[in-house]
């Protein structure tokens, strides 16, 4: 017979039976509300064995690949290994590396990868100040390319932790950081697909991760990395996606700068969503990841899916600010 | 005979038809300030229920759920143009995707069925 192992606890499932009902059955609580796989909220995660197909049909390929699943259509036929949410409480101590600026703003941390420490470039992982003060950031490198896990961090006006990581954190301290998770990566499940990629300010650190990523898998398509930024001085790595550019036939590097005088190089009529259209033509099946300010990932979301991309295959991350 | 839900093309239909029909609802002036601030995800996924509903497949609506989601837009002023405006929508989808005519009537009719529901009749 079937089983699951949820919580240190060994289920038997019925044939037929989901793993829903298996563990409403037991007195656990899980989350969960159609019970059609459509809603999603019964959304948990495999750790070991077999997830059936039926299980993850309609869910983003990249939560596909991290064992994600609906307990609700999940009927399985060997035993598994399920937990409800990621196990996001870890938290590791790593020794700074590195840490200079990319630009006046903006900090380049790298920081030791801990053993066993896994994650997909354009999640993003939390640092901790105190106990109780964190900060996201997204993760710029590559495991694999990369040994250390690389930050970019703008100077909030008043931020608690980027002021502290930009002022009073040196090489050699150590900072505490929690497990990376998001959804906003490249899966080898389509090495032909266009990919445009837009981030504003720090939103280049996910997506600079993200092509480097498919760099690496040999993707095939074209890949197209837009950076906007308000004045030519936010933009950063500059010439680092330039050599990029220069070695990878794929790869285009594209600059969008919002206030720049009409004689300078870096000057461009077109505002972001414009530009972006204009890149990619037929969206229809494109993927795009768009980064950076809330306001603008969402109206660039709408634009992108307006103009005909597949919500599926739009992978967005707004940087959402802390208030507290 | 095969079912409603078999003709048009089950799941794979509901996953074609969902972008389409949601481009056309946002595009549509009549009710797109209804989806104004709205996360695109997770309506995304409630289009598709809603969806699979209509097309006559598995799923667990309830009038009381359709009540429950709709009565904040019902206090915001939507009305039966607002319900026609939606429907006519789906048709055009289905046509769209090359679905027979009499098949795209049932689709309305079973729509229309949760018409009094929708709007806290």
């Amino acid at each position: 017979m079937a089983y699951i192992v949820f919580d240190d606890d060994r289920i038997d499932i019925e044939p037929g039976q989901t793993v829903l009902s298996a563990l409403l059955d037991q007195g656990h609580y899980i989350p969960h509300s159609c019970r059609s796989g459509i809603c999603q909220t019964c959304l948990m995660q495999a750790t070991d064995g077999e997830v059936p197909a039926a299980a993850q049909a309609g869910l983003k390929n990249t939560l596909v690949s991290q064992g994600y699943f609906l307990a609700c259509c999940c009927k399985p036929e060997t035993p598994l290994h399920v937990i409800t949410a990621p196990d996001k409480n870890i938290r590791h101590a790593v020794n700074v590396i590195s840490h200079d600026l990319l630009n006046a703003h903006v900090l380049r941390l790298r920081l030791e990868r801990p053993d066993n420490f896994d994650y997909h470039p354009g999640q993003f992982l939390t640092v901790w100040k105190e106990d109780t003060v964190g900060r996201s950031y997204s993760l710029a490198s590559v495991p694999g390319i990369d040994n250390y896990l690389e930050l970019h961090i703008r100077r909030m006006p008043n931020g608690k932790v980027s002021n502290w990581l930009h002022d009073d954190i040196d090489v050699d301290d150590v900072l505490h950081v929690q497990a990376a998770t998001g959804n906003c990566f490249y899966t080898p499940d389509a090495p032909e697909q266009k990919m445009i990629l837009a981030g504003t300010g720090t939103g280049l650190s996910p997506i600079i991760g993200i092509v480097r990523d498919a760099l690496q898998q040999q993707h095939r398509g074209e890949i197209h990395l837009v950076h906007g930024a308000m004045k030519t001085d936010d933009l950063y790595l500059h010439q680092t996606l330039q050599d990029l550019d220069q070695r990878h036939n794929q790869f285009f590097y594209h600059t969008n700068v919002l206030h720049a005088d009409e004689d300078h190089p870096l000057y461009d009529a077109m505002s972001l969503d414009q530009k972006l259209l204009h890149i990619g033509e037929d969206l229809t099946d494109c993927r795009i990841f768009l980064c950076g300010d809330p306001n603008l990932v969402n109206s660039l979301k709408k634009t992108m899916f307006m103009a005909g991309a597949s919500m599926k295959n739009i992978y967005a991350d707004p940087f959402i600010a802390a208030y507290d | 005979m095969s079912s409603l839900y078999e003709r048009i093309g089950g799941q794979g239909a509901v996953d074609a038809a969902v972008d389409i029909f949601y481009r056309k609802v946002l595009a549509d002036e009549r009710i797109s300030d209804y989806f104004d601030g709205v996360d695109m995800e997770e309506q995304i996924n409630k289009q598709k229920g809603f969806l699979t509903m209509a097309f006559g497949g598995p799923n667990e609506y309830t009038g009381k759920s359709m009540r429950d989601g709709h009565a904040h837009l019902v206090e915001r002023g939507l009305n039966d143009s607002h319900v026609d405006a939606v429907i006519e929508n789906l048709g055009a989808t289905l046509q769209e995707l090359g679905v027979a005519a009499a098949d795209i009537q049932e689709v309305a009719d079973i729509a229309n069925s949760v018409r009094d529901d929708v709007l806290s009749r």
